[in-house]
């Protein structure tokens, strides 16, 4: 069955790339609006051999992984508070949910001017996205903790700190992936708006870099490079929350 | 343990529901009290203030704290007492251990069976010296790397038991453990409590709606009507295993049923 699936995918590609090949042939529109397959191709096998590519796709994955790993810790930091001191979440839920509703890059000017054009407000942003899908998510595998599983803690005399560790933690371990796995993609995109509006690096500024340079050509492999590495990322992950929760119960 | 004078209500949306209304009981230390009644008539309710799991409105529950606990043990008991009186349950006193069996085995799905037995257990060489006797004593040897998830339900209530005799205690607590389990499993599961209670002597604290139950493990029933206990049966003198079918056992059947039966009648 997987494999019929999956040649229905490549399928579908094919059929995507002849239509896309009979419009760019049928001379419509001219090849800088639409370039054909081919040219696209060959752009990204230039950028591939020079290695051009691969430097803006690590450029970018390592603000993506700074940048989530530092949303990650604090999304637990928040969740576990959230769920073990409902009282203090008060004091910041309100400022949480307000900041949910913001989209990151509408905060781009804002932090250039306090940050600079480098790294950090990079970082910044890619922290902004990816916080609220693992915050609600964990928050949500927090608090839902099966009541049942902690009275049986309680009757064992554990106390809370050990209820947590012990109860609520690994029973919200398949939420916190589940948080982590959107988490992980919020960040990628994210990344690409940051880098299209203030970078001098990344895939979101070969991408601009090109649009100025008037290479549509190079534009749509770009475009082609960040899904392929999403959709990697993504497997990626997915294989390792399939381990873990393959193993870990569930 | 002694139960006083023990009330409960619940206020369902809006409504005042006694549930318990100066409930006195005795449990014997050693013995299976069995307390039956009908749905919703509090029997839960009875289990889960006594688990501390509750707290009640008012009355007491004593425990006779008991010496012969290890010194190490007996340290737990203290803590775990302080633990369940610091919730505020002034109505508790004593220092018991208590191991409490729900319907449902209520186990952690990611540990093992091993893990889930040994769960309530701090000192961890101690778990794993008692760990073969308490798989030998509830049938699961050769079962302890499973993970719940791969056991059918009769399997993980034993895993259940299994994990409330590690914890060591003085008085099992079991809310119809065998209830959603079939004919044949719950009779065999019956059968084996019984054997493990030969073997540990505990007390038991055992709630059903079930009569057959009742008089299959029973050796004092406790009938639960209005809030309180409504009338009490001795069963220490019948031994085990039991014919649920001579004279004497339905004759006392059938007056639980008038018993059981009986507020209904009266409405």
């Amino acid at each position: 069955m997987g494999l019929r699936r999956s040649w229905k995918t490549v399928l579908g590609i094919l059929i995507l790339l002849a239509l896309w090949q009979v419009a760019a042939g049928s001379g419509i529109w001219s090849a800088y609006v639409l370039p054909p397959p081919a040219k696209v191709a060959r752009a990204m096998g230039t950028m591939l051999r020079s290695g051009v590519l691969l430097r803006h796709i690590l450029v970018s994955g390592r603000r993506v992984l700074v940048g989530f790993s530092i949303a990650f810790a604090l999304a637990m930091a928040a969740g576990t508070i959230a769920s073990q001191v409902r009282a203090v979440e008060e004091y910041y839920g309100g400022f949480l949910e307000f900041m949910r509703h913001v989209p990151p890059i509408s905060l781009i000017a804002l932090l250039i001017l306090w940050f600079g054009i480098g790294e950090t407000s990079k970082i910044i942003i890619i922290v902004l996205a990816s916080f609220f899908p693992m915050y609600l998510n964990i928050r949500k595998g927090f608090v839902s903790g099966s009541q049942k599983l902690l009275e049986v803690g309680t009757v064992f005399g554990l106390t809370g700190w050990q209820k947590f560790c012990r109860i609520v933690l690994p029973s919200a371990v398949p939420d916190i992936l589940v948080g982590m796995r959107i988490g992980l993609g919020f960040s990628w995109r994210a990344i690409i708006g940051a880098e299209m509006i203030a970078a001098a690096s990344g895939l979101g500024y070969l991408i601009l870099d090109a649009q100025q340079m008037s290479r549509s050509d190079k534009v749509i492999a770009g475009i082609l490079t960040i899904g392929t590495v999403g959709i990697l990322c993504d497997r990626v992950f997915s294989l390792v929350i399939h381990k873990v929760t393959g193993t870990n119960g569930k | 343990m002694r139960i006083t004078n023990l009330r409960k209500s619940y206020q369902v949306s809006g409504h005042h529901l006694p549930v318990l209304e100066g409930l006195n009981l005795e449990v014997a230390d050693q013995g299976i009290t069995v307390v039956l009644g009908r749905s919703g008539c509090g029997k839960t309710t009875l289990l889960r203030l006594v688990a501390g799991l509750e707290e009640a409105d008012s009355g007491q529950i004593q425990w006779e704290s008991r010496k012969d606990a290890d010194q190490s043990a007996g340290q737990e008991n203290t803590d775990a007492g302080q633990n369940r009186q610091s919730r505020g349950t002034s109505a508790r006193s004593g220092a018991c251990r208590i191991g409490v069996i729900f319907q449902e085995p209520r186990l952690m799905p990611w540990l093992t069976v091993e893990r889930n037995i040994l769960f309530g257990v701090r000192d961890r060489t101690r778990g794993q010296e008692m760990l073969p006797r308490l798989l030998e004593l509830t049938g699961l040897a050769g079962f302890e790397k499973a993970r719940p998830g791969q056991l059918s339900g009769g399997m993980q209530q034993r895993v259940a038991l299994a994990r409330a005799l590690a914890y060591g205690p003085d008085y099992l607590l079991m809310d119809e453990p065998f209830a959603a389990l079939d004919y044949f499993t719950r009779a065999q599961m019956q059968q084996e409590l019984l054997k493990i209670y030969q073997t540990e002597r505990k007390g038991i604290l055992f709630v059903t709606h079930s009569m057959e139950e009742a008089l299959t493990i029973g050796t004092h029933i406790v009938v639960l009507e209005g809030g309180v206990c409504g009338s009490e049966y001795h069963l220490e003198t019948a031994g085990f295993p039991r014919d649920l079918l001579s004279t004497e056992m339905i004759r006392l059947k059938r007056e639980l049923i008038s018993r059981i039966e009986e507020p209904q009648k009266a409405v």
